[in-house]
C-alpha cells in the first residue's frame, strides 16, 4: 500500500484518539478503553498465535499474573499515589509473566498444534487455581492496588490515554516483528516447523522468542487493568473467556496480519457493548452466531479477504 | 574431486525391531553429483533423515566438512553448508516464492549482507524467477520440485540432498530438472539426490550408490552399477537386457 496513504491514516488516527474524549460521554469513553485494552491483548496474542501459528487458549495467565504482580509490589513496598507509582509495579508486572513464560516454555513449546492449545488452557487454569487458593497469593479475598489517577482527571480519561499509548507501542513492536528477520523466521516456523529448521531457522529459540515477547505484552495489560479495577480477586483477571476473545478478535480480523486483531476487536465490542447493550440476555448469542457467519463467509478474516469488485474475473490465471 | 566432504562409517538405524539402515558407509568427495539408488522401502529417504538430523543415529557415525555431526541440530547442520530438497515438496504455502527462499536466505548462512541477491540468483538457477510473486500453495508439481531446490541452494550449501527431485514431473519437466541440478553443481555445490528415474540418474550422476534393505549393495560409475548382477538383481531379478530406460 502507499506509504503516504498508511502515514496520513496513522496522522489522522492519532488526532482522534487524542480529542474524541472531549467529544463523548464517559460511557463511551470506558468502552473505548476496553477496546483499547481488547485490541492489545488480541495484537499480543497475534504474535504467538498469528505469526508462529502457536495458538494459545490460556493467554489469561499473563493477565492474572501481571495484575496480580502489581498488586504484591504495591502491598509490600507500599506504593504511593499519582501516575508514576503506576511505573514499578506494572513494568515488574510485565517482565514476571515473560519469566513465567520462559519457564514453561521449554516443556510446552515441544507440543504442536492442538496439544500445545490444550496444555495452554491447564496452565492457565492451574495457575489461577493456586492464586485463589494458596493464602499467600491473596487471589481468594482480593488485592487492593491505589489509585494512580491524578486528583481532577476523571478516571475513565485516564485510563483512556495510557491504554491507548500501550495499544499504539504494542502496534509498534508487532510491526517491527512481521518485517524483521524473526518475523520471517515466525512464518516459517507457521508454514512448516520441520522445512524451517532444515532452512537454517533455529526454530526453538524464535518459538520462545516469540512465546515470551507475546506473554509481557499481555502481562503488561494486565497489570495496568489491575490498576483500573483497584480492587480485584482470582477471577477477574483470571478469564476463561479473554483467552478466547484474543482468538475471536483475530479471527474476525485477519489472523496473521497486522491491524487484524484491532479491526476484530472493535467489530466485537461495537456489537456487544453498543449496539447489543441493550439485549444483555440475547448479547453472547447474537455474538456467537457473528463469529460463526464470519468464519464461514470469509475465513481468513476481514483484512485477509480479497475484495473484488462485482463482475471482475479472480485473479487467478487460468493455466491449471 | 579430491577432498571428501561428508563420510559415514557403519552408519545403523533401527526403529524397534526393525533395522532400516544396516552398517552403510559412504565417502562423497567435493565437486560431485552422486547418486542413491534402490528399490521401494530400501533405506534412501531414511538415511537422508539420518544425515540432515531428523532421526538420530543408533550407531555408527557421520563426518560433514571434518566435524562429527553427532546430535548437532537440524538448523546447525544447514548453517554448516548441508541443504535438503524433500522428497514431497513442502512449501510455504501462504508465503510467495521470493518469501520462501528468502527464508533460507536469511537463515541459512547468518550474517550475510546480501540476502535480497541470494534469493534472486536461486531463483534465477532454478529457473522459477517468473513466478516470484505468486503464493506457493497455487503451484503446479514441476514448480513445487524447482522451488524446494531453489530453497535449498538460498541457503547457499556446500552439498546438498536431493530427495527424488524428479519425481511426478513428465519428461520436459526432467530435463529442465537435471539442467537445473547440474548448474548447481556447476556453482560449486555438490549433489546427491536420490531418483527413481533411471534415465536421468545414469544421465547425470558421476557415481551412484545402490542400498536395499538398508544394506549398501554397490558403488561405481553408473555403467558398472547398470551392469552389476546384485544390482539388477534387487531391482528386477531378471537379465540385464531387461532393465528399462524407465518412462513415467
Amino acid at each position: 500500500m502507499n506509504r503516504l496513504v498508511i502515514l496520513l491514516l496513522t496522522a489522522v488516527a492519532a488526532v482522534l484518539v487524542a480529542v474524541l474524549p472531549m467529544l463523548v460521554g464517559p460511557y463511551y469513553i470506558r468502552v473505548l478503553q476496553i477496546f483499547f485494552f481488547s485490541a492489545g491483548l488480541g495484537v499480543a496474542w497475534n504474535i504467538l498465535g498469528g505469526y508462529a501459528g502457536y495458538w494459545s487458549f490460556g493467554h489469561t495467565v499473563s493477565i492474572g499474573i501481571g495484575a496480580f504482580t502489581a498488586a504484591w509490589l504495591g502491598m509490600i513496598f507500599g506504593a504511593g499515589s499519582g501516575p508514576w507509582s503506576m511505573v514499578l509495579p506494572v513494568i515488574a508486572g510485565a517482565l514476571l509473566s515473560g519469566l513465567f513464560a520462559l519457564v514453561i516454555a521449554y516443556p510446552l513449546l515441544r507440543l504442536r498444534g492442538t496439544y500445545f492449545a490444550i496444555a495452554m488452557l491447564g496452565v492457565s487454569q492451574v495457575v489461577a487455581e493456586l492464586v485463589n487458593n494458596v493464602s499467600i497469593f491473596q487471589g481468594g479475598i482480593g488485592v487492593f492496588l491505589p489509585s494512580p489517577v491524578p486528583s481532577g482527571m476523571p478516571v475513565e480519561r485516564f485510563y483512556y490515554y495510557i491504554f491507548a499509548v500501550v495499544l499504539s507501542l504494542l502496534l509498534l513492536i508487532s510491526w517491527w516483528v512481521k518485517r524483521s528477520r524473526f518475523g520471517y523466521a515466525l512464518l516459517a516456523i507457521r508454514e512448516d516447523e520441520d522445512t524451517a529448521m532444515m532452512l537454517g531457522v533455529p526454530t526453538e529459540r524464535y518459538k520462545m522468542a516469540a512465546f515470551v515477547l507475546s506473554a509481557v505484552m499481555v502481562g503488561l495489560l494486565g497489570a495496568i487493568y489491575g490498576y483500573s479495577l483497584g480492587y480485584f480477586t482470582t477471577y477477574s483477571v483470571f478469564r476463561l473467556d479473554w483467552s478466547l476473545n484474543m482468538i475471536v478478535f483475530c479471527l474476525i480480523g485477519g489472523i496473521g496480519t497486522l491491524m487484524g486483531p484491532v479491526i476484530g476487536a472493535a467489530l466485537i465490542l461495537f456489537l456487544t457493548q453498543v449496539l447489543l447493550g441493550g439485549f444483555l440476555d440475547l448479547h453472547l448469542m447474537i455474538t456467537g452466531a457473528l463469529v460463526v457467519a464470519v468464519i464461514l463467509i470469509m475465513p481468513g478474516g476481514i483484512l485477509r479477504t480479497r475484495w473484488r469488485l462485482p463482475g471482475r474475473k479472480p485473479a487467478r490465471g487460468g493455466a491449471e | 574431486m579430491s577432498e571428501i566432504l561428508l563420510s559415514g562409517r557403519g552408519v545403523t538405524k533401527k526403529f524397534r525391531g526393525l533395522t532400516a539402515i544396516d552398517d552403510v558407509s559412504f565417502d562423497i568427495p567435493h565437486g560431485a553429483i552422486y547418486g542413491l539408488i534402490g528399490p521401494n522401502g530400501a533405506g534412501k529417504s531414511t538415511l537422508f533423515n539420518l544425515i540432515t538430523g531428523y532421526h538420530p543415529l543408533t550407531s555408527g557415525s557421520i563426518t560433514f566438512r571434518g566435524k562429527v555431526l553427532g546430535n548437532m541440530p537440524i538448523y546447525r547442520r544447514n548453517q554448516l553448508g548441508l541443504a535438503r530438497a524433500f522428497q514431497i515438496a513442502k512449501p510455504f504455502p501462504a508465503l510467495t516464492l521470493a518469501e520462501n527462499v528468502r527464508v533460507g536466505a536469511m537463515f541459512g548462512r547468518p550474517g550475510d549482507k546480501n540476502v535480497e541477491r541470494t534469493t534472486q540468483e536461486a531463483l534465477d538457477v532454478t529457473g522459477i524467477a517468473h513466478l516470484a510473486q505468486r503464493r506457493a500453495g497455487e503451484l503446479t508439481v514441476g514448480d513445487l520440485r524447482k522451488l524446494e531446490i531453489a530453497r535449498a541452494v538460498a541457503t547457499r550449501p556446500v552439498l546438498l540432498l536431493a530427495d527424488e527431485p524428479c519425481a511426478g514431473l513428465n519428461p520436459t519437466e526432467t530435463e529442465e530438472m537435471v539442467r537445473c541440478l547440474r548448474a548447481v553443481r556447476d556453482a560449486g555445490t555438490t549433489v546427491w539426490l536420490v531418483e527413481h528415474d533411471m534415465k536421468a540418474v545414469t544421465n547425470i550422476c558421476d557415481r551412484i550408490i545402490v542400498i536395499d534393505a538398508g544394506k549398501k549393495l554397490a558403488e561405481g560409475t553408473p555403467h558398472e552399477v547398470v551392469n552389476n548382477k546384485e544390482v539388477i538383481a534387487a531391482y528386477l531379478g531378471t537379465p540385464a537386457a531387461d532393465l528399462p530406460a524407465h518412462t513415467p
